[in-house]
């Protein structure tokens, strides 16, 4: 079973009022299913604005751990190492 | 203050507000609030002091509901809007009606997955009902071009009449408490059964007070050249119920087209009704001439208005709810386009002008007078 780990999730600019104004989060968790359960925990209207009711991450947004997208690693049960970066990033989807 | 008219328009990039005085001479124009984001809903909730709120379903980071206390001067998200329960499985993808309910801070609020939500203190905490949003038949339902959502919302006392498409009419006799499908009538031009007993692509549902039980209906008409089974289906798209909508029927004849999305009922006269005819296949303009079709003697026959509107190479679409009446002595009825206009009928519809001609697509328009 892994280690809970500290690592840093960048937060984008329009979600930051969503948890104070913070650029970045310092959390504790071991995979990234645990981080988003400390996001809903510690800043819930910015968990809301990452996931929807059934947990999943939303459609246009995108999930980096360090340079590498969750569906090319292994999802929400990624395992996380000390220090990881966990990027949320908008797609350019739109119109 | 003296009276004023005031126009909350949703559109594809944010929602804008319009108010100008009675005399309707000049709309000042604010906005856009929810910048980039769209907006299906709207509602001018003049019970006290003036509301205004707004859909704002963001595809990137999720669904807020906007509401402005100084007539759209500025805007503040509730502090919740409707959300499923996790353990549902369904996941809200956009809000399509807010409607006003029987106490003082009561809303309604149509969504996309098809359900129903319900606030008691002016939207800021919202519950499902569950006598429609977990009704046997929901998982049955199909989405139609705009996805599965319930879009209209009419509450006459304790009868509640929903509009789903596609779903059908729902209605509840007993305060929203459960529903049955009250559909016949009602023709379905996609299903091998013309008359199914849910299933209908209903577009919008529309009632006055002064006439209880009578409802006006524009259903997805369009299919009187089907020859496939179930045979053709001519006049399904225009209808009227005077039995509190439990047998329906045609009120097409006479209309250049049985499709089209919205319908409105004059303020001050249960017989006057609005539709916006559309090409069925292309839902454009039927020959590039748009013209508002009016009844007054509701229903039997109609009139086409269009004094002052293109009378040519204009094939814009008038979605089901971007048609709306204010409620002065001489009413203006109001319509928006996916291209991006705003257009003012004075004297009920009989001379049109363009409000506004470069807002962005149109999704809805609410007015009333404050």
């Amino acid at each position: 079973m892994a280690q809970a780990v500290r690592v840093i999730v960048y937060v984008p600019r329009e979600l930051r009022k969503e948890c104070g104004g913070a650029s970045t989060l310092a959390l504790t968790a071991a995979t990234v299913r645990e981080l988003l359960c400390e996001v809903e925990r510690c800043h819930p209207p910015l968990y809301r604005c990452i996931c929807d009711e059934t947990g999943a991450v939303r459609r246009h947004l995108n999930v980096f751990v360090n340079s590498m997208h969750l569906r090319d690693r292994q999802g929400l049960d990624t395992v996380l190492a000390p220090g990881d970066e966990v990027v949320i990033i908008p797609a350019v989807s739109g119109g | 203050m003296p009276e004023r008219v005031v126009l909350a328009i949703g559109t594809k990039k944010g929602l804008f507000v319009a108010e100008a005085a009675k005399t309707r001479g000049r709309f000042e124009l604010r906005g856009p609030f929810g910048p980039g984001v769209a907006v299906y809903a709207t509602l001018i909730d003049t019970r006290s002091t003036p509301r205004i709120y707004a859909s704002s379903c963001n595809p990137f980071f999720g669904m807020k509901v906007l509401r402005s206390t100084d007539l759209g001067k500025r805007f503040k998200e509730t502090k919740a809007a409707p959300a499923f329960p996790k353990e549902d499985g369904r996941a809200l993808a956009n809000i399509w009606a807010f409607e006003t309910g029987a106490g003082k801070k009561e809303l309604w609020c149509g969504v996309e997955p098809a359900a129903l939500f319900r606030s008691s203190d002016g939207g800021d905490s919202w519950e499902l009902v569950p006598g429609i949003s977990n009704h046997e038949h929901a998982r049955q339902w199909q989405p139609g071009a705009g996805g599965l959502c319930l879009h209209t919302i009419l509450q006459q006392g304790s009868r509640l009449h929903l509009g789903i498409s596609t779903g059908g009419h729902y209605l509840s006799e007993d305060g929203g408490q459960t529903f049955v499908p009250a559909n016949q009538g009602v023709g379905a031009g996609f299903m091998p059964d013309p008359y199914p007993e849910f299933g209908q692509c209903v577009h919008k549902i529309a009632a006055h007070p002064a006439a209880p039980g009578r409802l006006y209906m524009q259903n997805h008409g369009g299919w009187a050249e089907w020859d496939g089974p179930g045979g053709p289906r001519p006049h399904i798209g225009v209808l009227r119920s005077d039995d509190h909508g439990k047998t329906w029927y045609s009120i097409a004849k006479g209309l250049p087209s049985d499709f089209g999305f919205p319908i409105v009922v004059h303020p001050h006269d249960p017989d006057a009704v609005y539709v916006m005819p559309l090409a069925p296949t292309t839902r454009t303009c039927p020959g590039g001439a748009p013209a508002v079709w009016r009844s007054e003697n509701g229903g039997m026959s109609w009139t086409r208005l269009a004094q002052g509107l293109p009378k040519k190479q204009s094939y814009f679409t008038v979605l089901r709810d971007a048609m709306d009446m204010d409620q002065l002595k001489s009413p203006a009825l109001y319509f928006g386009t996916t291209t991006g206009q705003l257009w003012m009928g004075r004297d009920g519809g009989e001379a049109w002008s363009c409000l506004f001609d470069a807002l962005p697509p149109v999704h809805c328009v609410k007015t009333a007078v404050v």
